[in-house]
This record gives C-alpha cells, sequence and structure tokens, in this order.
C-alpha cells in the first residue's frame, strides 16, 4: 500500500516538474500557442466560411473574392453589350470577380502567363447573331490552370453567373412568347433544389473542420511534447538521475503521459476559444464528452511517442520519426480531406489511424450533439489502442532503459 | 564546513564490505565492456576505480548504481542482492554522475525537492535537510535561482548534494571535479573527504591520478574491461617504484592512446 502510494506521488511530481519545466521554457510556451492559432488561421481562412446558395439567384459567396478576370469583347452586336453588362454587373457586386476588360484575347493570355490574371472570358464573333437566331450563344473561358483550385473555382462561378444571365433572358423570351400565361420560371427550370442545413442555425463551414483541428492539434502537441520530454532527459542526462531512484519505471511513464494530457487538453482549449472568436463555431454537444473523447485520443498517442523518443538516440531524431508519423496523420484521418475520397488501400490506413476515431468522435459530439451511444465504438478502439500502445512503451521503456 | 547532521544508516549486514562484485561481466552485441570484474569496497572508505576511456568504468558503475543490467555475474550492494533487490538498493546508494543530474529550468530547491520526493521524502524533513546541505556547500544565497544559470563549479556543488538528499550509505562519484575550477576542485575533495569521516562508502572514478592518490583508500585499474591492477596509492606507487599515482597508471595502462569509436551514439556515458 505504501509502495502504491509512493509510486501514485512520484508520478504527481514527475508530471508536476514537466509542466513547470514546460511553463519556464518561454520560447517553448509561445510557439505552443503560437502552433494552434497558426493551423486555424491557416485553415479557417482557406476554407470559405460561408454556406453555398440554396439557389442560383440568391447570393454567391466565394472562398476567392475578387479573383482578377478579363473580358474580351470580339462581338460587337446589342446582344453581346447586354450580356456583358449583366454578367459584370452581378460578378462585381457579389464581388466574385474583378472585371478588366481587354481588348484582344493574346493581350488577356500574356496577362494570364505573367500571372495577373486568373481566367478570361471571351465573347466571340457571331454570339450575338446566334443567340437572336434562336441558337445557343457560346461563351469561351481561359483560366489560369497552373493553380488548380483557383481553376476551378472560377470555372464553377462564371457557370454560376452566365447561367443566372442565361436564365433572366430566358424569362424575357418566354414572357414576350407567353405572356402571363405561365410562370416563366416553371418553363426554365421546373424542379429546384433547396438545401436544409443539417445543423439548425446559419453555421459556418468551419464548424465541421474545427472538431478535427482540435483532435489534431493535441496529437501533434502529445507525440511531439512526449517525443521531446523523454529524449531530452536521456542526453541531458537527468533520466539516470530518475532511474537511479526507487520509483518504478511506470511512474515515470504515467507521470510524463498525465503532463502531456493536461498539455494537449490546454491546447485543445486554445483551438476551440479561437474556432468560436474568429469562425463563429459553435458547440452543441456535451463539453465533458468532448474532453473525454480528446483526453483518450491524446492517451492513444502517448506509448506511440514513448516508443519512438525510446528508440530515438536524441531529440533531433526523436523529432524527425514523430514528424515521420505525423504528416501522413493530417491528411489521411478525415481532417482536412474525407478518408472517403481515398484510395481503398490509404483509406485503410488512414482509418487504421487512432486520430481518426479521436477527431471523428469529437466532431460528432460538438456539431451532432451525440451521445455515448454513436461515439461509444470510436472511444473503445481509442481506449483498445491507448491500453496496448501504453503497454508495449512501458515494456520497450523497461528494456531499453537497462540495457 | 558545517556537519552533516544525520550519520549513513547503521550497517545491519554484518558484512564489513559494502560492495562486493563476483565476475561481473556486460557485454554490447559482441563487444566486451566489462569482463568478469571482481570488487570489495570496505565500508567507510573511498574507492578509487580508475581506467583510461572506454576501458568500462562508468559501465561498472552503471551496473552497480542498478542502471545497467549484467550480462553475467553477481554484485552485492549494501547488503542486497543486485538483481533481485534492486529498490533496496537504490534507497542506499546515491549517484552524482559525470552528466550533471539536475534541471536546468528548475531553481536548487526546485530540483533538490524534485529528487528528494522521488526517494520518498517527507516534505518538512526533506527541507530541512535541502537547507542543511545547501549550506554545506554555501549556495544558500541562491537556492532560488535556476540551475541554468549558476557556474559549472555551482551546479557541481548542487549535483554533488543531490546525490546526499537520502544520506545513501553508499555514494557514487563520476569524475566530481571534471572541468572545476581550483577552488571548487579543492571545496568538492574536501567534501568527500568529509563525507567519508561521516561514514558514507565512496566509489570515485577520476581522470586526475593526482586526486585518485589524495582521496582513495584503495585503487583498482580497469583496462579493456579487466582489473589489472590494485592495492592503495602507497602500495601502488612502491610496487612500480613511481612517485606519483600518474606514472603508475601510465606503466600498467600504456602510453597509446585510448582512441575507440562506436557507430552508435552513446549519451550516458562511455
Amino acid at each position: 500500500m505504501a509502495a502504491r502510494n509512493q509510486t501514485l506521488l512520484a508520478t504527481w511530481y514527475i508530471a508536476q516538474r514537466d509542466l513547470l519545466d514546460f511553463w519556464r521554457g518561454k520560447m517553448v510556451v509561445a510557439i505552443f500557442v503560437l502552433m494552434p492559432i497558426l493551423l486555424m488561421g491557416m485553415f479557417g481562412y482557406m476554407y470559405p466560411t460561408t454556406p453555398k446558395p440554396n439557389t442560383v439567384v440568391e447570393t454567391i459567396p466565394s472562398a476567392y473574392p475578387n479573383l482578377r478576370l478579363a473580358l474580351v469583347l470580339d462581338d460587337h452586336s446589342s446582344v453581346a453589350y447586354t450580356f456583358e453588362s449583366a454578367f459584370t454587373d452581378i460578378a462585381q457586386s457579389q464581388k466574385l470577380f474583378r472585371v478588366l476588360e481587354y481588348p484582344d484575347y493574346v493581350t488577356a493570355r500574356q496577362a494570364i502567363v505573367r500571372g495577373d490574371l486568373s481566367g478570361i472570358m471571351r465573347i466571340p464573333e457571331g454570339f450575338g447573331s446566334a443567340v437572336l437566331s434562336g441558337m445557343q450563344g457560346t461563351v469561351e473561358l481561359t483560366v489560369d490552370e497552373t493553380d488548380a483550385q483557383v481553376a476551378a473555382v472560377v470555372q464553377g462561378e462564371v457557370t454560376t453567373i452566365v447561367g443566372i444571365v442565361s436564365a433572366s433572358m430566358s424569362t424575357s423570351i418566354v414572357k414576350s412568347m407567353m405572356g402571363d400565361r405561365m410562370n416563366p420560371t416553371f418553363v426554365i427550370q421546373p424542379v429546384s433544389v433547396s438545401r436544409v442545413p443539417l445543423i439548425s442555425g446559419n453555421s459556418s463551414n468551419f464548424q465541421f473542420l474545427a472538431p478535427g483541428f482540435m483532435a489534431l492539434t493535441v496529437v501533434m502537441g502529445t507525440l511531439l511534447g512526449v517525443g521531446t520530454a523523454i529524449s531530452k532527459e536521456k542526453e541531458q542526462g537527468t533520466m539516470d538521475g530518475l532511474m537511479a531512484c526507487p520509483i518504478s519505471m511506470t511512474a515515470v511513464v504515467v507521470g510524463k503521459t498525465f503532463a502531456q494530457i493536461i498539455r494537449g487538453l490546454i491546447q485543445a482549449m486554445i483551438v476551440l476559444g479561437l474556432s468560436i472568436v474568429l469562425f463563429g463555431v459553435r458547440v452543441y454537444g456535451s463539453p465533458l464528452l468532448m474532453l473525454l473523447a480528446l483526453t483518450l485520443g491524446v492517451m492513444s498517442f502517448v506509448g506511440v511517442g514513448i516508443i519512438m523518443s525510446t528508440f530515438a538516440p536524441d531529440q533531433e531524431t526523436a523529432q524527425m520519426m514523430m514528424m515521420l508519423l505525423l504528416q501522413p496523420m493530417m491528411f489521411l484521418s478525415g481532417i482536412i480531406f474525407p478518408v472517403s475520397q481515398l484510395p481503398d488501400w490509404l483509406q485503410l490506413f488512414g482509418k487504421s489511424l487512432p486520430l481518426y476515431y479521436a477527431a471523428d468522435a469529437v466532431r460528432r459530439v460538438m456539431v451532432l450533439n451525440v451521445g455515448l451511444d454513436v461515439i461509444g465504438e470510436d472511444l473503445i478502439i481509442l481506449v483498445v489502442y491507448a491500453i496496448i500502445t501504453m503497454t508495449i512503451a512501458l515494456l520497450i521503456f523497461r528494456k531499453t532503459m537497462a540495457k | 564546513m558545517t556537519l552533516l547532521d544525520d550519520p549513513p544508516p547503521p550497517a545491519d549486514t554484518g558484512s564489513e564490505y559494502a560492495i562486493i562484485a563476483k565476475g561481473l561481466t556486460k557485454k554490447f552485441n559482441s563487444f566486451t565492456a566489462v569482463d568478469h570484474v571482481n570488487l570489495k569496497v570496505e565500508k567507510g572508505t573511498i574507492f578509487g576505480y580508475l581506467g583510461p576511456n572506454g576501458a568500462g568504468k562508468s559501465t561498472t558503475i552503471r551496473m552497480l548504481c542498478t542502471l545497467l543490467t549484467p550480462s553475467s555475474g553477481t554484485a552485492t550492494i549494501a547488503g542486497y542482492d543486485l538483481t533481485s533487490q534492486p529498490a533496496e538498493i537504490r534507497h542506499r546508494i546515491g549517484l552524482v554522475a559525470e552528466k550533471l543530474i539536475l534541471y536546468p529550468r528548475l531553481s536548487a530547491v526546485e530540483n533538490l525537492m524534485f529528487f528528494g520526493r522521488m526517494y520518498g521524502m517527507e516534505a518538512s524533513h526533506l527541507r530541512k535537510r535541502i537547507d542543511e546541505l545547501l549550506e554545506l556547500v554555501q549556495l544558500t544565497p541562491f537556492k532560488d535561482k535556476l540551475i541554468g544559470g549558476f557556474s559549472s563549479g555551482m551546479r557541481q556543488r548542487v549535483n554533488i548534494i543531490r546525490g546526499l538528499l537520502h544520506n545513501p550509505e553508499i555514494l557514487f562519484l563520476d569524475e566530481p571535479s571534471n572541468a572545476l575550477d581550483p577552488q571548487s576542485t579543492r571545496f568538492v575533495r574536501d567534501l568527500v573527504k568529509e563525507l567519508k569521516a561521516k561514514g558514507h562508502t565512496i566509489i570515485l572514478t577520476t581522470h586526475i591520478m593526482e586526486e585518485a592518490d589524495e582521496l582513495s583508500d584503495r585503487i583498482e585499474i580497469i583496462d579493456h574491461g579487466k582489473i589489472i591492477g590494485r592495492g592503495s596509492p602507497r602500495e601502488l606507487k612502491d610496487k612500480f617504484n613511481a612517485d606519483n599515482m600518474l606514472d603508475v597508471f601510465l606503466s600498467l595502462t600504456g602510453r597509446g592512446l585510448r582512441d575507440s569509436a562506436s557507430d552508435r551514439v552513446v549519451f550516458t556515458g562511455a
């Protein structure tokens, strides 16, 4: 009993010391706070923060406002001018494009090559006469394909605007043909789609990303933290001092783990606070359940961190080993890209990482307000991971330290 | 210099030896670092354990401190068996390693409190002990300053009292005056003598032969993992007809430089 008490106390003192040591490293603390801010800021502003429109005539929000689009007018009919001014009105009033008029396609193309433009919309000769004679008029679009993301946005937005302008053109055509006998909208588009959001209220898209980032930040912090904590003590020689003390190695490992969990949770709170303040994210579910999922997420990774840093001969190697694990995890755990988008074998890999389950559990609790019944499976998987990795870590730590 | 309050715990084993090692061997893959070493260290003496770089000194010390598992051989430390009773041994030994066992971001008192607690020392007793030891090494005015800002002499003084916190019967001192200025060196050597006078058994490793000569009651010299010379400093000097320990050491171990390089980076002493 006394021995067990001493182990518990030693565990607590080791955790306390690790946290004090961490707190004293002012630069480390600064980076610790900066890391989630940077990550959140980066992804928060990279992704669209407003929802997509329900119908084509409403607002068209864009993650890339005011892209530079050249308009080349090679047709001088009144239809072409009307089309052009309608297009420009929508594009500029919705802040989708800054429309710039270019005298000819060649000059505009050079501007794309220089990187001054994101796209060119050309109204070719014969556009007006085609429309007037009852045929479909065609505009030509060239985008800066060197930036795939922007290219896709330009393509999509131009198509949407052209759709809106076409719709209003056909409305007036239908009106002139049928008068008031028929609703022109019905003729043009008999069926429309109205989107009902999964969660009520005007939520930002970041709402779905924030929980994943919380899990990612916590896991990143834990892996790097525990790796550094152990390899640093090995390197500076204090590990020998600890090993020569009459305490169990479990106390050392668990104490360090505990310190990492506390650090991880603090970082998670920073992420959460930032997402609430900067991106209007809301917590719909139980904060306690979120905390539980995050804690289990941390615990499922501490063992991995210990195993790696026990093998690593120095801090540098330990950190590089962590990065090796972190990088694929960041992209394959369904935090930034959906896992279903990956090829089968990568999906299998992504789903074998505990981060996938931690992120999934936190996301469901935070956004969909679910309970243990829904995320229970995720949590069990995390617990199993934690038990397996911690057991292996303890065994390896014991063995390696006395070698 | 003030004196330490509590003497080391009385010997309850009946044996006159603090350490008895028989056939102690450590192999790293195919390399034998320590090869069937037999040691006997009398209680209350200073035992000088000498050898060139890579001879097997630190490996022996690490095994005796329960930090390394021997490949074969046995040892009894403070009456306890090395392999089956490591916890008992850890309570009775203190380690002052070549690398400081101190956290730079913690103050002297915080470091000492932390390690004292690792020995399960009760808080009020521990505080009293720390005050006493800091007084002993004249660092009381600096007790709340971070170790990272200490000079190497100051660090080493804290490092030594860290090993003394739990008042160990046996103290391992691995190159205690390494890289210290003459004043600190003198201070450390006097402290070692005082500890012996208080009844502690001290295992001293050093490359400073003059230090070994001055402090040791008995010296053993190890080279290539094997003990190649033993005796009191007087006996050794007489035997080799030498004025000083340096000549004795060189006669035994030769003048060739000990250059060896392992592919593995080792942090905890060679």
